[in-house]
């Protein structure tokens, strides 16, 4: 886009000499921020056609709460508690069912990627059971959870599992065999080899699968506590729809939005942390 | 020096994947005497790397003997351990990225507990400033130019004090001129830390500048077609590629080396054509 605006803002130059000091002003002003300025048009006529689409008879926006209404009910959502233990409860959730994944996807995956025999006797099982969404487990999650908390976090957990464990296995049984090689030679042992190579080397993966498998756990635990909880920002969402509280609805689409976003955004800073030699040369 | 006689007594190795017997190296008798440096240059497909693979310990040999100062390497149904004693330096470099120059460096004596990681990292420090590295121990590998992981990875193969030093066409994706520099450093490391050097290239020119023996492969099945002794004394400098000797002994081997080449590129061809 840099470059598009700058491509752009060539022939104000010319239109400098030619047209009046504070109208070339504005139009070179224009030309050099183009992007932003198409940006925030789309922007503003996304909104407008929201909030007139009553009016306008827009289909399908029209039966939508219109923006200041959500921002009307948004103040009053924010300043209540139940929202902000919703967030908390969808938080505690995301958090333990992510952690789960990563503690117990990553191991397997290690573990699998390793040893042909750990490869074999799990291979199987893997392959029959991944291809079930996660959201299809519920049911099942509800009878065989004791509480609907365990079977919540459960959901979120198999969301993140797959998609941990299969970077998990990518990653470490792509390592490349001169690595191994240099440090068998260089007098490793095979704990030295695990820890100082098949787990580094892996690690770029391991944070792919964190930051694809946070996507997918704020997924599960929306579609979980509209079925199974009682509390936390998908039950809120739900219930909102059922006491047909419109405004309400967005402004918990848009918390969730954002809540996963800044999560996401979170665990690309953790991944940095973990892999600090990435993205260089 | 009194470390690193390495010795190929009738090896020879059989790649057997599908039950397609394929000759990779045949017979292959050749002494190596402790601080020699041995250049072998042959056709791609030669069986070269296979027979380093051998020494370092990555893989078996189907007949015959390897050893290294009198303790067997390699021996039907019996192949040592990879170790320090035996250092490669990868065709196409295998520092770890995830660590730092420093770690890279001194991980081996840390690693087998011969030194502790501050006298590796003394050790290390000094090295560095001889290759002109200074101030690099705290980069990551991926921030150093190609030139500049090579000196690394020579630095660290030198801190583990191997008894033979593995190089596997250690300078050849860099470009001639960094290639022509590596070539020299290596040499002045060589006086101050002397190895046995097993050096593979395709590059007969750089063979005969570093090397005290050059040994042509031939094209597969690898036997030996010529071993050569490079009578121009040590140290060099580049000034030597000009010299008549040097021309003399290029103008011998490489008619040698053409012929083999050739004969691979053939055999490749009937190949695909297969």
């Amino acid at each position: 886009m840099k470059s598009l605006a700058s491509t752009a803002a060539a022939p104000p130059a010319n239109a400098v000499e030619r047209g009046t000091p504070l109208a070339s002003g504005i139009k070179t002003h224009l030309n050099r921020h183009f992007d932003l300025v198409v940006g925030a048009i789309t922007l503003i006529a996304f909104f407008l056609a929201w909030q007139f689409a009553r009016p306008l008879g827009i289909p399908g926006l029209s039966a939508v709460e219109p923006p200041t209404r959500v921002v009307a009910a948004s103040w009053d959502l924010l300043s209540s508690a139940t929202f902000w233990t919703a967030c908390y409860k969808s938080a505690l959730r995301i958090l333990a069912g992510f952690a789960l994944a990563q503690i117990i996807g990553v191991p397997i995956g290690l573990m699998m990627a390793t040893n042909r025999m750990a490869f074999h006797t799990l291979f199987p099982i893997t392959e029959i059971l991944r291809p079930i969404p996660p959201v299809a487990w519920i049911p099942v999650a509800i009878i065989f959870w004791p509480t609907r908390e365990m079977s919540t976090v459960f959901i979120v957990f198999l969301g993140a599992f797959w998609i941990v464990l299969l970077n998990t296995i990518g990653g470490a049984s792509t390592i490349e065999e001169s690595y191994k090689r240099a440090a068998l030679s260089l007098g490793s042992s095979r704990w030295h080899l695990f820890r100082y190579i098949v787990l580094p080397a892996t690690m770029p993966s391991i944070v792919t699968g964190m930051v694809v498998g946070m996507g997918i756990s704020w997924e599960m635990v929306v579609a979980a506590e509209m079925i199974a909880s009682d509390t936390g920002l998908g039950y809120l969402l739900w219930q909102s729809f059922e006491i047909n509280a419109g405004a309400q609805v967005i402004v918990c689409m848009l918390a969730i939005g954002i809540a996963g976003f800044v999560s996401s955004a979170l665990i690309s800073r953790v991944g940095r942390l973990l892999t600090p030699w990435q993205g260089r040369r | 020096m009194s470390r690193g006689a390495l010795s190929f007594r009738a090896v020879r190795k059989v790649y057997d994947p599908e039950r397609k017997a394929v000759l990779a190296l045949d017979g292959i008798d050749l002494d190596i005497a402790p601080g020699e440096f041995c250049a072998i240059v042959g056709p791609s497909g030669c069986g070269k790397t296979t027979l380093l693979n051998a020494v370092a310990g990555f893989e078996t040999v189907t007949a015959g003997t390897i050893q290294l100062d009198g303790r067997t390497l390699a021996t039907p149904g019996e192949s040592a351990a990879p170790g320090e004693d035996r250092i490669v330096v990868f065709q196409h470099g295998a520092l770890f990225p995830w660590r730092s120059v420093m770690w890279n460096i001194t991980c081996g004596p840390v690693m087998q507990g011969r030194m502790s990681a501050r006298e590796a990292n003394e050790h290390g420090m000094r090295l560095l400033a001889r290759v002109g590295l200074k101030g690099c121990e705290d980069k990551y590998p991926n921030d150093l130019s190609g030139g500049q992981k090579r000196r690394v990875e020579i630095v660290r193969a030198l801190v583990n004090d191997p008894s033979v030093l593995l190089l596997d066409e250690p300078f050849r994706a860099l470009d001639a001129l960094t290639k022509s520099v590596m070539q020299e450093y290596l040499l002045e490391l060589l006086v101050q830390f002397p190895k046995t050097v097993f050096f593979i290239t395709h590059d007969l020119e750089e063979a005969i500048f570093l090397g005290d023996k050059v040994v042509v492969f031939t094209s597969r099945p690898g036997r030996i077609k010529e071993v050569v002794t490079v009578d121009i004394p040590k140290p060099r400098s580049h000034e030597v590629l000009t010299s008549a000797r040097f021309l003399e002994l290029k103008a011998a081997l490489s008619q040698v080396v053409h012929t083999e080449a050739r004969r691979a590129f053939e055999a490749g061809e009937k190949e695909m054509a297969r």
